[in-house]
């Protein structure tokens, strides 16, 4: 046994074990730095951009890297937003004097207001309805063409969204919503965030919309959301 | 930055050593990696960290927690199911849809949040933890933004990481064990690790019966290799193989220290990515970029603030030149130590800003959470001793009661190497 490195004075490490236990620590070791730098190289070629190695291997990382350990660092890169992007519902509602169609109701205001002055604002609040509109926004064509099954999750999910907060705004008593719920339609409005006033730069301001498809609403969809708080 | 110092000091000793060869300097590394669990303070802060964090997020939204994770939220149980059996991803939610089962994980998540943070039976719920951070981050990944990324990447690595040495109920047991020891009488036998351990055993086996719809197989293995392996030290530790004893020591050790590589490096790389995409972005080489997430209605929770932050073009400039700089800098900044802690400080103070200004506290103390495993030793040492004088003045407790838990701490720190981890 070594003595004259001083680190083994409490009998640890690989120098305080006998030749086959050392054997079995040098395994590990060497099991571990193979596995470590593996791990690092995928991690960096996945959050890399595209380039030669990517292009060749991509699968490979993707198997490794997917589901645990994705990640995005592109935090407000290469640009960061400059728009703000509005979701607004409108349904139409069964009533005594027939069908009857409400005006558009802006979800995103009712989130913005609830973040103003909060310190700790909820993620229901700030992330639910607008990744779940980039979501569908990003998994489906501009004539709303969901591309594959990821597009029909997030048609779904939009839609559930939808119809929970109008039954919460008709629970609140919000007399636009009296009525039986037979189908919603979202638009999203995109509004250009004005170009600073101490900069030269002019930006169009006019909000650009795009509707999203009618959907018929069913009881399946009301029954939980009313169990939702 | 304490821990590769450290690895480089130990080759540092041995070329002063003067004839010391090549493999000398590596036989030091070796040792140093296998004998000792590099970077104590650093693990423990950032143990404390991220269950603060994931504390502080569950108790936040404990009355939101049907609509974000619920079976019956917008992102429906049979939505997550049907994302799931395409990405494999981990999750105990998807057993089944019962109620009772979600609010069991959500409690058992905020239960693991509590222990981990103050350290009790440290390696076991560190395993708990993970398993609660991402079967309620995968079961609606919609929801989520990069602080939830980082806490479900910190969350696995921290599995790996002996991260209760120092600061921990874990670290106060072992100084009363090894006082009790020299007193004489046989120490207390342990009966809450096995207990754990054998409850923990039960939902492995259920894990592994649902193994179809809980996640990857590698993140079963895992679990049954750390359980396996928290049975066999026990018996080691108990019936004293000895040097069994220092082989499983040894392995935990090549673990922790490999983590905690890997969860630097996830730094670097953060700031890195985040900083040389945005060299590309025509806001930030412009200097206007700060601007526009200060007129983002998802992001102005003081609208006022904002707009005063943004009503100078210059200083907009300046923090816009600044963010850029200070994260395309921070990986190379490692090589100096002074530099990285300055730049360390500034990361942290702007961290602290985007959670006011942007209204994003759990992301921020996430980021602040994983910069923390490059503070300096000898600050933390200071700061550890300054929290445990501030908590003897407001408990009152007697001078000589408490300070066993702190030198514990720092005799097992220290006493693992044979200097002073000084940052």
């Amino acid at each position: 046994m070594d003595t004259h490195v001083d680190e083994d004075r409490n009998a640890a490490g690989i120098l305080a074990l006998s030749l086959p236990y050392q054997v079995v620590a040098a395994v590990a070791l060497a099991v571990v730095g193979v596995l470590t730098c593996a791990h690092l190289t995928m991690v960096f070629l996945h959050v890399a951009p595209s380039n030669t190695l990517t292009k060749r291997h991509g699968q490979a990382v993707d198997d490794w890297i997917y589901p645990e350990f994705e990640q995005n660092w592109k935090l407000f890169a290469p640009n960061p937003l400059q728009q703000n992007v509005s979701v607004e519902v409108r349904a139409e509602l069964a009533t005594e004097g027939g069908a009857h169609t409400t005006t558009w109701i802006d979800l995103t205001a009712q989130d913005a207001r609830a973040i103003r002055h909060h310190p700790f604002p909820s993620h229901t609040q700030q992330n639910q309805l607008r990744r779940a509109v980039d979501f569908y926004l990003g998994s489906h064509s501009d004539e709303d063409v969901a591309d594959g099954p990821r597009g029909r999750l997030s048609e779904e999910y939009m839609h559930r969204i939808a119809v929970l907060r109008l039954v919460r705004l008709a629970a609140q008593g919000d007399r636009r919503l009296d009525g039986d719920l037979r189908r919603v339609q979202l638009r999203s409005v995109t509004r250009p965030v004005p170009a600073p006033a101490w900069s030269t730069e002019t930006t169009a301001t006019t909000p650009s919309y795009r509707d999203f498809p009618w959907w018929p609403v069913s009881r399946a969809d009301r029954g939980p959301a009313e169990g939702v708080r | 930055m304490s821990t590769p110092d450290d690895l480089t000091r130990t080759t540092a000793t041995g070329a002063r050593d003067g004839k010391a060869g090549l493999d000398q300097r590596l036989a030091r590394a070796v040792q140093a990696v296998t004998a000792r669990a590099l970077g104590p303070y650093q693990t423990a802060i950032v143990r404390i960290g991220f269950s603060l964090t994931w504390l502080a997020f569950l108790l936040r939204e404990l009355p939101h927690r049907h609509e974000l994770y619920g079976p019956d939220g917008p992102w429906s149980l049979e939505l997550a199911r049907r994302l799931v059996a395409d990405n494999r991803a981990f999750s105990v939610l998807l057993w089944t849809d019962g109620r009772l089962w979600f609010e069991f994980v959500y409690g058992v998540a905020v239960l693991s949040a509590v222990l981990l943070l103050l350290g009790w039976h440290t390696r076991a719920v560190s395993v708990v933890f993970m398993a609660g951070v991402l079967s309620l981050l995968n079961r609606s990944v919609f929801v989520g933004d990069g602080g939830d990324n980082v806490l479900h990447l910190a969350s696995i690595y921290l599995v790996l990481v002996r991260c209760g040495q120092v600061w921990s109920l874990d670290a106060r047991r072992a100084a009363r064990r090894a006082r009790e020891a020299a007193a004489g009488p046989p120490p207390r036998r342990d009966l809450a690790g096995p207990l754990l351990w054998t409850v923990l055993g039960g939902f492995l086996l259920a894990t592994t019966w649902f193994h179809d719809v809980t996640g990857e197989w590698w993140v079963v293995v895992l679990l049954w290799v750390l359980w396996l392996g928290h049975g066999l030290w026990w018996l080691v530790s108990r019936y004293g193989a000895g040097e069994a004893r220092v082989l499983l020591d040894v392995l935990a050790n090549l673990a922790h220290n490999a983590a905690l590589i890997v969860l630097m490096a996830e730094v670097c790389l953060i700031y890195a990515t985040a900083g040389w995409y945005k060299v590309q972005g025509s806001r930030w080489q412009d200097g206007t970029a700060l601007y526009y997430p200060l007129h983002l209605d998802y992001f102005t929770p003081w609208p006022a603030l904002s707009e005063l932050l943004a009503s100078g073009g210059v200083m907009v400039m300046l923090v816009t030149y600044g963010t850029v700089a200070v994260q395309v800098a921070f990986p190379f900044t490692l090589l100096h130590r002074g530099t990285k802690n300055v730049l360390l400080v500034v990361m942290m103070l702007e961290h602290a800003g985007i959670a006011v200004l942007l209204g994003l506290p759990v992301f921020s103390l996430a980021m602040i959470s994983a910069d923390a495993v490059f503070l300096p030793t000898a600050f933390l040492v200071a700061a550890g001793a300054r929290a445990a004088r501030m908590r003897d003045r407001l408990l009152r407790i007697r001078p000589g009661g408490v300070p066993g838990q702190r030198r514990t701490g720092e005799g097992k720190a220290s006493g693992a190497g044979p200097r002073t981890l000084v940052g």
